[in-house]
């Protein structure tokens, strides 16, 4: 049995998408003046949209086929097999950005002074390691690069950076 | 008026403050440019924030100091240890590294920095003379050519896909629907929001621009531990002399390989989608085929620094004559100044040279500065380069993707651009990981909304869809279009099947109908020219093919 590559996979999820794109696009209100509805170029675009992932979901079909019984999961990947494997390929960047969502999350508490350098602090210390020397250093590069980027929007370019409950002046 | 206009640019740019701010974004440009991974566009996308407190002259001038930078620095790592900063400068490494490690770096930095600079000067000279000549051709447009126009500069998404067209045009089209989102310009009315206030706001451009391309290349550099801990560049402690005397020397003897290297990168750089990466390569292989020592390319000939180097700089100057002239980006770095024009409100469009004459005469000045002004950093601080260079890639990741937060908030001082750019990096990210390319989608995003407005304007002009194809330049840009879409098919099998035989020709004939439609004099001669150079080729149509066929199935 022939396996579905990633390429089919997203060219299936692309289609559900434009299915969801196209019965959002008929939920648009037309406020009956003007020659183009607000619906028109939206729809229009969905459409042209669905044609390609068509086309692409075809070009899929076909390349598996022309594989045929060779055709893996995912033939570009070099990780180890499963969601286990998956989630260690790609460990960095989900951790990375977990940790800038808890920033955004948590930006009305701490400001963008304080928050700013824990997340640095927090980057540095999960990619380059932890030592004693490494924290110190990651704490003295947390601090002045994101101090040094604060005093240069708030001082230099005059914007008014979230502030956070923590220490309300800051 | 030229004249005016120059000097009015100058007075505009030529204060220490606006040189000063220039330097720096060249400065950025060349450390970026010199760093493997770090593409130009992504520093001109990170200098953005900082530009918007700035006059739109001053913010454009500081940009053009970081594509000019990033241009320039690519040459460095790529002569000293090997490794081509940027792909503009991948054929500058084929001489300019042997040349280094046969122990004369000082003459090979001298010829890459000096060729650059020539180059941008060449460069300069033609976007001032060709970009308001070209403009003026725009003052006859009307709602349904503007449309046709940005109509054809989408379809040169086809041609940016690189490999892989339909994910290339998916990508596009993805743009496109991203640019709907929220309430639109004509009727106020709420697209694709479902009732939620995040939505209903849009989604500003610059958030989503520095989410698709900085922070999700940023995800990429430290997805792999072992090289988020390495140096950028392994380049040791450089104490180089920069030879220029006799750098200068050789070059102005080269003068021919330096000034058809530098038409190439302008020609390079005026058509959509072919950028410096392109036009170094093309460069470099025209100055070997006419050298009378091509078996001397590549262990160290001097002429194989000035073409790449020559032609990379100089196609930052087509780029602008098309997006000055036409207001249509040539490429990822001229729709990203396009956004940043937009934010100043300032709308490109072919009108734009003769409606802010004071910005596009900046442009030319400041594009003029910046050649000098990278010319003297690079002589400077080349060993400063060099030592941050040798920064690990997660310390940089580290800040950048804290700076690329506040960057983004400082356009609207809201939070939800924030939440947008972490978005917008997971699906750049996503997108990445699938082989979508993400030009086609930041084209998408920036013209969307403008192709949308012209459509909207033609259609209250007139209901009549015919007058998409009775005016005749809207007729030109939809043919071009057309020609546009297949251009990607053409490149593959250029050379290879019969049918690419007949497209160049068949495009010129097309092309004449509109050309004849126009009228006047220069237009039909032009036309007239065209269909002798289409019959030409038609004409030696069977020998091509049966050269052709005959190399297809070799006996």
């Amino acid at each position: 049995m022939t396996h579905a590559s990633r390429d089919t996979i997203v060219s299936i999820i692309l289609l559900l998408f434009c299915g969801f794109l196209i019965w959002a696009g008929y939920q648009i209100r037309d406020p009956q003046f003007g020659e183009l509805p607000p619906a028109a170029w939206p729809r229009g675009v969905t459409w042209v949209l669905t044609v390609f992932c068509l086309i692409f979901f075809v070009q899929s079909l076909m390349a598996d086929r022309a594989r045929g019984s060779d055709a893996v999961a995912d033939p570009a990947a070099d990780r180890g097999p499963g969601l286990g494997g998956w989630f260690r390929y790609y460990y960095n960047p989900i951790v990375c950005l977990a940790l800038y969502f808890a920033f955004l999350a948590t930006l009305p508490y701490f400001g963008t002074l304080i928050g700013g350098a824990l997340l640095v602090f927090a980057l540095l210390s999960f990619l380059g390691g932890v030592t004693p020397r490494l924290i110190a250093l990651h704490a003295v590069i947390a601090v002045v690069s994101v101090g040094v980027m604060w005093a240069l929007f708030t001082f230099g370019l005059r914007v008014l950076l979230p502030r956070g409950e923590l220490i309300p002046g800051i | 008026m030229i004249v005016e206009n120059i000097l009015t640019a100058v007075v505009e740019l030529a204060t220490v403050k606006t040189l000063l701010l220039m330097s720096v974004g060249a400065m950025a440009g060349l450390l970026a440019g010199s760093i493997p991974g770090f593409t130009i566009a992504m520093a001109i996308v990170l200098t953005l924030p900082f530009t918007f407190g700035m006059e739109a002259a001053q913010g454009i001038a500081v940009m053009i100091g970081v594509y000019v930078g990033g241009l320039s620095g690519g040459l460095m790592s790529g002569i000293l240890i090997g490794i081509p900063g940027t792909p503009s400068s991948v054929a500058t490494t084929f001489d300019g590294f042997p040349m280094a490690r046969g122990g004369d770096p000082g003459y090979a930095l001298g010829l890459g920095v000096w060729s650059s600079f020539f180059g941008g000067i060449i460069a300069t000279v033609l976007l001032v003379l060709i970009a308001p000549q070209l403009a003026k051709v725009g003052l006859e447009f009307q709602p349904w050519d503007y449309f046709a126009l940005i109509f054809f500069a989408l379809t040169v998404t086809a041609s940016l896909a690189g490999d892989n067209m339909i994910k290339g045009l998916i990508s596009g089209a993805l743009g496109l629907i991203i640019a709907c989102v929220g309430e639109d310009d004509i009727n106020g009315v709420e697209r694709f929001a479902f009732g939620n206030d995040f939505l209903g706001e849009g989604f500003a451009f610059l958030p989503v621009l520095i989410g698709l391309f900085a922070f999700s290349q940023l995800m990429s550099d430290v997805r792999d531990t072992g090289k988020a801990r390495q140096s950028l560049t392994d380049m040791g402690d450089v104490r180089v002399r920069i030879e220029h005397k006799r750098a200068i020397r050789t070059i102005v003897s080269d003068w021919i390989n330096l000034v058809r290297s530098s038409l190439i990168g302008v020609f390079t750089g005026v058509l959509p989608a072919a950028g410096s990466a392109i036009s170094n390569i093309l460069a470099y292989d025209q100055a070997k085929k006419a050298s009378p020592t091509p078996e001397r390319f590549g262990t160290g000939h001097p002429g194989g620094i000035i073409a790449p180097e020559a032609a990379n700089n100089a196609t930052a100057g087509g780029a602008l004559i098309t997006m000055m002239a036409l207001g249509i980006p040539g490429d990822i770095v001229t729709a990203v100044m396009i956004g940043a024009l937009l934010i100043h409100d300032v709308v490109p469009s072919p009108a734009f040279i003769s409606e802010q004459p004071t910005i596009a005469y900046a442009i030319f000045i400041a594009f003029f500065f910046a050649n000098f002004l990278v010319l003297i950093l690079q002589t400077g601080a080349l060993r400063g380069f060099v030592l941050v260079t040798r920064v690990k890639m997660y310390v940089l990741a580290s800040i950048i993707l804290v700076y690329c937060g506040i960057g983004v908030f400082s356009l609207n001082n809201i939070t939800n651009d924030m939440w947008t750019l972490a978005i917008f990096g997971v699906v750049g990210y996503v997108m990445r990981t699938l082989k979508f390319p993400l030009a086609p989608m930041i084209l998408g995003v920036v013209l969307g909304p403008i192709a949308e407005r012209w459509l909207s304007r033609s259609l209250a002009l007139s209901t009549d869809v015919t007058e998409f194809v009775t005016h005749p330049w809207s007729l030109f840009f939809l043919i071009a279009s057309l020609f546009s879409i297949g251009f990607s098919w053409y490149q593959k099998d250029r050379g290879r099947k019969v049918w690419t035989l007949w497209y160049a020709p068949l495009l010129m004939l097309a092309l004449t109908v509109p050309l004849f439609m126009m009228g006047g004099t220069v237009r039909p001669v032009l036309a007239g020219i065209l269909i002798l150079w289409a019959g030409w080729m038609l004409v030696h149509l069977p020998k091509n093919t049966r050269a052709l066929t005959s190399r297809e199935t070799p006996s």
